[in-house]
This record gives C-alpha cells, sequence and structure tokens, in this order.
C-alpha cells in the first residue's frame, strides 16, 4: 500500500478510511502511523475505560514528532457523526460553550490515532458529574538532573504520608520523565476540596523531604537535582495525560500504570540511572505485551474510590503538631 | 552559583583586593516573542534605509547623534574607543560615608562581590572594617566600556557593590506641586500614627510578597502550552502560607457535604449528546 492511499478498516459498528498509514511519525525509530494506530487498538480496554466520558484534548502531530503540534481544545469540525461529544459552558470564557470529543470506544480511538493525535489530554471528572474531581493528583516532575533513584524516593515518601492518614495512591509514568500519583476520590468532592488537600499533602512532603522536592514553580528557580512537586493540576478544565497515551518523544513512551513494587526498585537503583532510562522501557512496542500480562494496575479492582473526611482530621492531628 | 561576570580588583590606598563580580538581583519578568497571528510565524526586524527603502546591511550603518533636527554628527567605532574610559578593571574606592548620607534613590543595580584566594584576608578586613564604622565606600568601577559611580556596602558575609545613579540622572521633585506640614491637626496626626503603629512588623519579610501577576500569567501560558481550557480570571487568589490550610481544608469539606445533601446526590451534569442511529 502507497503511503497515499486509503485504506479501510471496519472497527466495531464502524468503517473507517485512514490514512497515510506508512507516513513516519517518529523518524529516529520508524514508527510509523500505522504503528501508533496498531499500540492504540492493542490497548483500547483499559485506554478507554480511563478515557470514557472524560473530555478529550488531542494533541496531534502530522508531520510526526519534529513537526509542529497543535491542540485540538475544541472538537474539530468534519469529526463523525458517531464520535460523542460533550458541551460545556465556560463561564468567562470567549465562548459561552465549548464542545469536547470524547473516546468511548474503540472506532472513536482509531479515528483520533488517524489525526495523528499522539497525546491524549483528558479531564479529571467524567461528564457524569464534570465539577467533581475523580481523584486528587501529584505530578511529580524531576528536574534535569534528578535521578530515578531520588525520584522515587519522593513519590513513595508521599505515598507513605498518604498512608500513614490511611489513603491508598496508585501510580502511573507520565510517559515524560515524571511520575503521577492519583488517590482515587469517592463521589460528591469539589474541585477545592482536592486542591487545598493535594497543596496540604505537598506542603507537608516537601517540608519533609527537605533538598529532595521542590515547590517552586518558576523552573528556572528549582534545583535541578530535585523534584517539583506539581499540585496544582487538579481544577476544572484542567488535563492530564490519560493512562496508556503515548508520548511525542523518541521511543515513543507510553504513559503506564506501575506497580508499587516497581517504584520500590526504582528506589534502590544506583544513582547514574536518570528517569528516562528506565522509562523508555515503557513504549508503543512494550505495552501490548505488559497490559496482556499485568492487566490493567489502574483498573476496577485497584481504583478504591477513598473518602476524605478521616484523612484531614488525621493529618490535621499529624501533621500539624509536628510542624 | 553562577560564572562572574566581571572580574577585577578593589583599590583603596595602597590596598588591591582581586574580586569577582556575580548578579545579585535577577529579573523575575517573562519575555514574549511577536508573532504573526495567522500561522504564528516570528516576526523578523529588518534594518530599512528610509531614503532608498532597500534594507541595509550592517557594515553600511554608522551611528549619528542629530545635535539639530535633520543634522547628524556621525562617529566611527574609532572615535568611541578614544573616548572610552580606560577599561582598569577596577573598582576604584575615593571616599567612605554613612550610608544613611546616601539617599536611597540614588542606588540602582546590586552585585556580589567574591574574592579571589589571595584577596579573602583584605576583603573580610575591608567588610569588618566598613560594619564597624557603620559606612560604605564610594567607588568609580569601570565595567565592560561604560563608568559607573558605586557604592561597596558590607551585607552579611558578603561585600555588595551597587552601582548608583549619577547626579545628573536624579529628577529633583521641587517641580511637583507637594503639599507642607504646616497646619496638620494634633489628633489626625495621633490616628496616623497609631494605624502605622498597628500596622507594623518588626522585620521586612519580602517572602510575604508574591508577583501575583507574574504568577497567574505563567499559570496561563503553562495551561496554555499544555493544551488546557484557561482558568478563569480570578481576584488576587494568592493563598499563601500564612493562611491555615487546614482551616480551608474543613471548610471546603463541608461544603462538599451541603452540596451533596442539597443536590440530593445529583451532581451537575453537562448537556451531552450521543448519537443513536448509527
Amino acid at each position: 500500500m502507497s503511503s497515499k492511499e486509503r485504506s479501510t478498516v471496519s472497527v466495531g459498528a464502524q468503517t473507517l478510511s485512514l490514512s497515510n498509514l506508512d507516513k513516519v511519525l517518529w523518524p529516529r525509530d520508524g514508527y510509523t502511523k500505522g504503528d501508533l494506530i496498531a499500540y492504540y487498538r492493542s490497548v483500547a480496554a483499559p485506554a478507554i475505560a480511563h478515557l470514557q466520558d472524560r473530555p478529550l484534548t488531542l494533541q496531534r502531530y502530522p508531520n510526526g514528532i519534529d513537526g509542529e503540534t497543535f491542540f485540538e481544545k475544541q472538537m474539530p469540525r468534519g469529526m463523525p457523526e458517531w464520535v460523542e461529544r460533550v458541551t460545556v459552558p465556560t463561564p468567562g470564557g470567549s465562548r459561552s460553550e465549548v464542545t469536547f470529543p470524547l473516546c468511548n470506544d474503540e472506532p472513536s480511538l482509531v479515528y483520533f490515532a488517524n489525526l495523528a493525535a499522539i497525546v491524549l489530554h483528558v479531564w479529571t471528572s467524567r461528564t457524569q458529574a464534570l465539577d467533581e474531581p475523580e481523584f486528587v493528583l501529584f505530578d511529580l516532575d524531576p528536574g534535569e538532573t534528578c535521578t530515578l533513584r531520588t525520584l522515587a524516593t519522593v513519590t513513595l515518601a508521599i505515598r507513605a504520608l498518604l498512608a500513614e492518614i490511611g489513603l491508598k495512591p496508585l501510580v502511573k509514568t507520565t510517559g515524560g520523565f515524571g511520575l503521577h500519583v492519583v488517590v482515587p476520590l469517592a463521589a460528591g468532592y469539589s474541585y477545592e476540596t482536592a486542591k487545598v488537600f493535594a497543596e496540604i499533602v505537598a506542603r507537608h512532603a516537601a517540608a519533609e523531604l527537605g533538598e529532595l522536592a521542590t515547590l517552586q514553580r518558576t523552573i528556572a528557580k528549582r534545583p535541578q537535582t530535585a523534584v517539583y512537586i506539581d499540585y496544582v493540576q487538579v481544577g476544572l478544565g484542567k488535563t492530564m495525560v490519560a493512562p496508556y497515551s503515548v508520548r511525542a518523544r523518541d521511543g515513543a513512551p507510553v504513559s503506564t500504570p506501575l506497580h508499587w513494587a516497581e517504584v520500590e526498585a526504582f528506589a534502590r537503583r544506583r544513582s547514574g540511572v536518570a528517569p528516562a532510562d528506565e522509562f523508555a522501557k515503557l513504549t508503543i512496542r512494550t505495552l501490548p505485551g505488559r497490559v496482556k500480562r499485568e492487566g490493567d494496575l489502574w483498573g476496577a479492582r485497584a481504583w478504591k474510590k477513598q473518602r476524605l473526611e478521616g484523612p484531614s482530621a488525621k493529618a490535621n492531628r499529624l501533621w500539624t503538631e509536628r510542624g | 552559583m553562577a560564572h562572574a561576570i566581571w572580574s577585577g580588583a578593589i583599590n583603596f590606598g595602597l590596598v588591591t583586593i582581586p574580586v569577582k563580580l556575580f548578579t545579585a538581583v535577577k529579573t523575575d519578568d517573562l519575555s514574549f516573542n511577536m508573532l504573526h497571528k495567522k500561522d504564528e510565524g516570528r516576526i523578523k526586524y529588518e534594518r530599512v534605509c528610509s531614503v532608498d527603502g532597500k534594507p541595509v546591511p550592517w557594515d553600511e550603518i554608522v551611528k549619528g547623534y542629530e545635535y539639530e533636527k535633520g543634522q547628524y554628527v556621525l562617529l566611527t567605532d574609532e572615535d568611541f574607543a578614544k573616548v572610552n574610559p580606560e577599561a582598569t578593571q577596577s573598582v576604584d574606592i575615593v571616599e567612605f560615608v554613612e550610608l544613611d548620607k546616601i539617599s536611597p534613590m540614588f542606588f540602582d543595580k546590586p552585585y556580589y562581590l567574591e574574592p579571589t584566594k589571595q584577596g579573602r584576608h583584605a576583603y573580610a578586613l575591608l567588610r569588618e572594617a566598613l560594619a564597624d564604622s557603620n559606612r560604605v565606600a564610594v567607588a568609580r568601577v569601570v565595567i565592560r566600556t561604560k563608568e559607573y559611580i558605586a557604592a561597596v556596602k558590607p551585607i552579611g558575609d558578603a561585600l555588595v557593590l551597587e552601582l548608583m545613579h549619577w547626579a545628573s540622572e536624579i529628577v529633583a521633585s521641587d517641580t511637583l506641586d507637594l503639599p507642607g506640614a504646616e497646619k496638620l491637626p494634633e489628633k489626625e496626626m495621633q490616628m496616623a500614627r497609631m494605624l502605622i503603629d498597628t500596622m507594623s512588623v518588626d522585620e521586612f519579610e519580602p517572602q510575604k510578597f508574591s508577583n501575583n501577576y507574574h504568577d497567574q500569567l505563567l499559570t496561563m501560558i503553562e495551561a496554555r502550552a499544555a493544551g488546557k481550557e484557561l482558568p478563569k480570571a480570578k481576584k488576587a487568589p494568592a493563598r499563601s502560607q500564612v493562611v491555615n490550610l487546614m482551616d480551608v481544608l474543613a471548610q471546603s469539606l463541608e461544603a462538599s457535604k451541603k452540596r451533596r445533601s442539597d443536590a440530593n446526590g445529583k451532581p451537575a451534569e453537562a448537556k451531552r449528546r450521543k448519537k443513536t442511529a448509527a
């Protein structure tokens, strides 16, 4: 098949016309758009479980990862009727409402991949209750010279602090250099609650961790050996790179849910190892096998929705006396 | 620490202290590029001659001083070199004065001075002597090709070189219409003093003040860069460490609880369109 040709495939109930499947999106790895589509199809079930009903922003790379990228911050024109969508009012925005696509089935996922939408950014809430975040998020971003060991140590410290007040977090790679730690929430909490709670944990963690962690938002002022604990990524309309989303970097790394035991092993690694060295192993090539073997580590069984009242009271008791 | 921006020596009397100069303040300002709205192309500047309308290469450009409307004196690089202050690479101390004798308006930009190995002893000596006598040194300094007046002050363990404005650069305030101190009722003065007392602090803590405009702008840029919808413009939020976050959390949890019972467990739902027929 020549790259200019279109090919027609049946996905679920839909017939899709795919274009330029031979187009190379990762020039140094040789991965094509066809590879991207094949990857997303192979992890469709767990990927869709996390994309389902969450307003979606597509980050497209029509000319590959070296080319220009753009964000589809609203429903692109010309999407087929069968792609589900949600219209969200935007108080204070320039438009009164914005329509986002949803990725609720495999045909939609394939359709997006065919648009060279390498990276999928989702809201932290679903259409059923857009103003209620489903989790508290800590985005742990290592500085340029921060080691995998430091990143893991900080991540485990946050897990320990959360455990101390009775919460069980989950962890995934961002697909870049960092890790995402989330605390799944029971229904009914506001963004405000999630944000303040995250800030308390982050401030306490940063105080405990000293030079290993920083809360400094200005990149230039962060110590490059430390982990930046970003607790402000939860809010109405803020997004997270979805689990199983591919990233537009060499090697085509994937945002991958991890076992805590894996993070514990990272913390024992020698200090010369950079986070990227390790996360480069989690790519569109290795993920299908891993998911088959491990299942979805963020799946329904692990995703324990938790209440914050008890833990908040505990934090108030334990952390305010100490500090 | 970053690398030195200058190295030279402090001279006073017969003493020479070899030092390096380091930036002591940096700006938080964000810089922006100008782009063509349509295709986000960078805007380029072109040097165009106003007489023939054609672009002019660098080697055909000279500097001119407009001494009278439309009349220029042309100066070449050699001309500038002739009047250049000698690049002495030194901080020549002229005199010493008590710090509060210099109006703060004169101070422009501080730099740290760090002694080289040989200069450590003399550096410490100068610093301690200045601190003891509560004086600062006034010096002439040449940095790159420009000459400055500067003060050398002891601050903590460091000597700080603070570039100063020339007297001719300071604009006098006597052209302004300002009220005098006559006829101020004592009662009102007392009130004003009381207000000042209640708002007084023992120490100035600059970290209490954050650059909200800058932070919000940065948040907005980061959000856009990540493809996020923009946060609504907020009234100066700034939750700082000062606020007890635990109280905020307790209030917020209480609000969530109330909201749940009010809504009877029915959260807000957005309009959602689902296609029924294939």
